[in-house]
């Protein structure tokens, strides 16, 4: 029923369904629908596409292929199905117009579609690289992108740059705008000999390729030794005729001569005839030596020799007589010398003479004189000392009498002032018997005082502690606690303690003993929900939870254990006996769900203790006060 | 005499915050209600399915009810799980 009115609501649909494919309306079928074909479709029996298939046309498949070429041609016969009317019957299975087709068609397809494959794909790529050349163009970004990746782009686009760039440009059309980059022309060259290049200063060794030691050092070696072979050659040769003429030579004259020679030599104790006979005995060995004169001048030498024996003897001569005149002359001077000496004593002795009595007379005349000025000074001392001897004396008389009466004056003061404090004194002590008398009073004010002060705290602390017993819902007890903190003034202890109380119990108030219990019970139910609660608790665990804590055994007095139940039942029993810190300790020790459930009721017990807490500690203080003062 | 002293320490805020034992039912109120209107949902889908596609079976409309029950479950179970575990909202995790 909804299907049609679908169908109805849909009129575009509606025209086109019978007219155009009349088997549309057979082949929209829902998922849900049942197969039972054979009642519905019966008004309108056009050949499906189905049953090509399942009516088991196999067999025929075959021939039909090997046997017809003669049936229509191909280009029809993809279409033939389509376009055959609705209203003629089906001739046959109608497969043997469908099953040549392929057939057909198999051989050329390959052929065809790698050539389409290969169309498309030039077509595309051409396509993209147009794309990308024109993008390239628009966009930057894509511009060095499609530059650096895609093949030939940049040519590419610079050709579609430079076009542009000359239709902008006409005037410079005839350079192109990345001319230095590209065409790289007006290249400067600079020569590869070009500046200043080494080169040695001799010119003559510069021929490297001559043999030399920079070659081989070999070869220089060689030849060096060749020489050293050479050279002492003519060195052997000469030396062989030498020896022989000298002894020849000095054999012959020397003998005859030597002894001549030897006949001066006593005579010679003077270094000038020494110089004389060694310049003789030269001239001898010169003419020994040459033996081509034979004995030639052996007259001439003798002659000299004699000459020179009359030389040394007149030297000797002369010297005799020098010397016997130079001791006379020697005596002569000893006697005068004498006579000048005896003189010069007798003169010296005359003269000291005379130094020493003039001496005498001065030695004489200086000790007068000191002696005199001593004395002086002797006196002029003695006077000084005496006159201040004397002045020293009057000092001390002057002194003297100065103390004198200086002890007198203290004295006649002493007695007077003694005289004066003995009245004195007694007023003294009466004004100051008066202190103490008035310190005392004022002492017990302050007793009195305090002892109100401290009256007036336990009254306030006593205000504070009716007024949270006696609420039936828990009260502000703000005002109660400010007249308390004034009572209290500068009490540090009492400040401190109101200041130890959480602000939410005085601003909100504390329940009492009976409501803190009722309030646990209701508290208790809650948790005992949940005390069969694993640690990490889902939905299902909390259904389950729920359910067996209803068949709980209920534990009650002070159980043992450390499980919820018992946990509970011993706060109940401390909560009775009104022990709230114990209970709270107890409540403090659960886990989990139950320790968040128990929560509120828990910080609401803290908060109690604080203040019974610090009311206790002022009420200690008030009673310390209290004994403090006497 | 209250009137006259300065209060001693800032009032403290009033919070709307439940009571704790109260905390476990007031999260059974929220899953029963959540659980409630997700399967409604889930049976209402389930039922505009089958009429629409399926024609009129019944199986879609339990497979709606199913799926928002389960939806449901889930969102509890989280919730439970999460209670528990105080949160850390505001703290800063530090991983060896």
């Amino acid at each position: 029923m909804l299907r049609a009115s679908i169908l109805r609501a849909r009129p575009a649909l509606r025209p086109i369904a019978p007219v155009a494919r009349p088997q549309w309306r057979v082949a929209q079928r829902f998922f849900a629908d049942e197969k039972n074909l054979g009642d519905t479709v019966v008004p309108n029996p056009a050949p499906s596409v189905t049953p090509s298939n399942p009516n088991g046309p196999k067999p025929t498949v075959i021939p039909s292929s090997s046997v017809p070429k003669t049936p229509p041609a191909p280009e029809t016969g993809r279409s033939a199905p389509v376009a055959q009317p609705a209203t003629t019957p089906p001739t046959g299975p109608g497969n043997a117009s469908i099953a040549p087709d392929p057939q057909a068609a198999k051989p050329k397809k390959p052929k065809r579609r790698l050539r389409r494959f290969f169309f498309y794909l030039l077509g595309l790529s051409v396509f993209g690289y147009a794309g990308g050349v024109w993008y390239s163009l628009v966009s930057d970004n894509f511009h060095d992108f499609f530059t650096e990746y895609i093949p030939f782009a940049e040519d590419a686009v610079g050709y579609f740059e430079e076009r542009e760039f000359r239709r902008r440009f006409p005037g410079r059309a005839g350079q192109p705008r990345l001319h230095p980059q590209i065409s790289g022309e007006n290249k400067v060259t600079i020569p590869s000999k070009a500046g200043v290049s080494p080169r040695t200063a001799d010119e003559g060794s510069s021929d490297l390729a001559a043999k030399g030691p920079h070659v081989s050092a070999v070869e220089h070696n060689t030849q060096v030794t060749q020489h050293a072979e050479q050279t002492p050659k003519p060195k052997k040769e000469t030396p062989a005729p030498v020896p022989a003429p000298v002894p020849a030579v000095a054999s012959t004259p020397a003998k005859p001569i030597a002894q001549i020679d030897h006949l001066n030599t006593p005579a010679a104790g003077e270094p000038i005839v020494q110089d004389v006979v060694k310049i003789l005995n030269d001239i001898i060995t010169a003419i020994n030596a040459d033996n081509t004169n034979g004995n030639k001048y052996d007259s001439a030498l003798e002659k000299a020799k004699s000459e020179l024996g009359k030389v040394v003897s007149d030297i000797s001569s002369l010297k005799e007589g020098l010397s016997k005149s130079a001791e006379e002359k020697i005596q002569a001077a000893h006697s005068e010398f004498d006579t000048a000496a005896k003189e010069l004593v007798r003169r010296w002795e005359g003269h000291m003479h005379e130094q020493e009595s003039h001496w005498k007379e001065e030695y004489e005349n200086e000790r007068e004189r000191l002696s005199k000025s001593y004395k002086d000074k002797l006196q002029s001392e003695l006077d000084t000392a005496n006159k201040v001897y004397e002045q020293r004396l009057k000092n001390q008389l002057l002194e003297q009498s100065i103390s004198l009466q200086n002890n007198f004056t203290t004295s006649v003061r002493d007695r007077v002032e003694a005289e004066r404090d003995g009245r004195l004194g007694k007023l003294n002590e009466l004004s100051s018997s008066v202190q103490e008398l008035e310190k005392l009073t004022a002492e017990w004010n302050s007793v009195i005082d305090s002892n109100l002060k401290t009256q007036h705290l336990v009254v306030a602390v006593e205000a504070v502690k009716s007024a949270l017993e006696n609420q039936v819902t828990p009260k502000p007890f703000v005002s109660e606690l400010a007249a308390l903190k004034e009572i209290a003034a500068d009490d540090p202890v009492v400040s401190a303690a109101i200041s130890s109380i959480n602000p939410t119990a005085y601003q909100r108030g504390i329940p009492n003993a009976a409501q803190l219990i009722d309030r646990f019970r209701r508290v208790a139910q809650e948790v005992r929900k949940a005390a069969l609660l694993p640690e990490d608790a889902g939905f299902s665990s909390h259904i389950a939870s729920l359910a067996m804590s209803k068949v709980l055994f209920k534990k009650s007095g002070l159980a043992v254990g450390q499980d919820v139940e018992a946990v509970l039942a011993r706060t109940e029993v401390l909560l009775e006996e009104g022990d709230l810190d114990a209970a709270a300790r107890e409540m403090n020790g659960l886990q989990g769900w139950a320790k968040v459930l128990s929560k509120d009721w828990l910080s609401e017990a803290r908060r109690v203790l604080e203040v019974k807490q610090a009311l206790d500690v002022i009420a200690t203080e008030a009673r310390l006060n209290s004994l403090l003062i006497d | 005499m209250a009137d006259e002293t300065p209060k001693p320490t800032a009032p403290v805020p009033k919070t709307t915050r439940p009571l704790s034992e109260a905390l476990l039912n007031e999260k059974w109120d929220r899953c029963l209600s959540s659980f409630l209107v997700k399967s409604g949902l889930g049976l209402s889908f389930g039922v505009v399915f089958s009429v629409l596609l399926f024609k009129r079976r019944a199986w879609p409309a339990f497979v709606g009810t199913g799926f928002g029950a389960g939806r449901a479950w889930e969102e509890c179970d989280n919730s439970f799980k999460r209670a528990t575990t105080p949160s850390k909202d505001g703290l800063r995790v530090i991983r060896p």
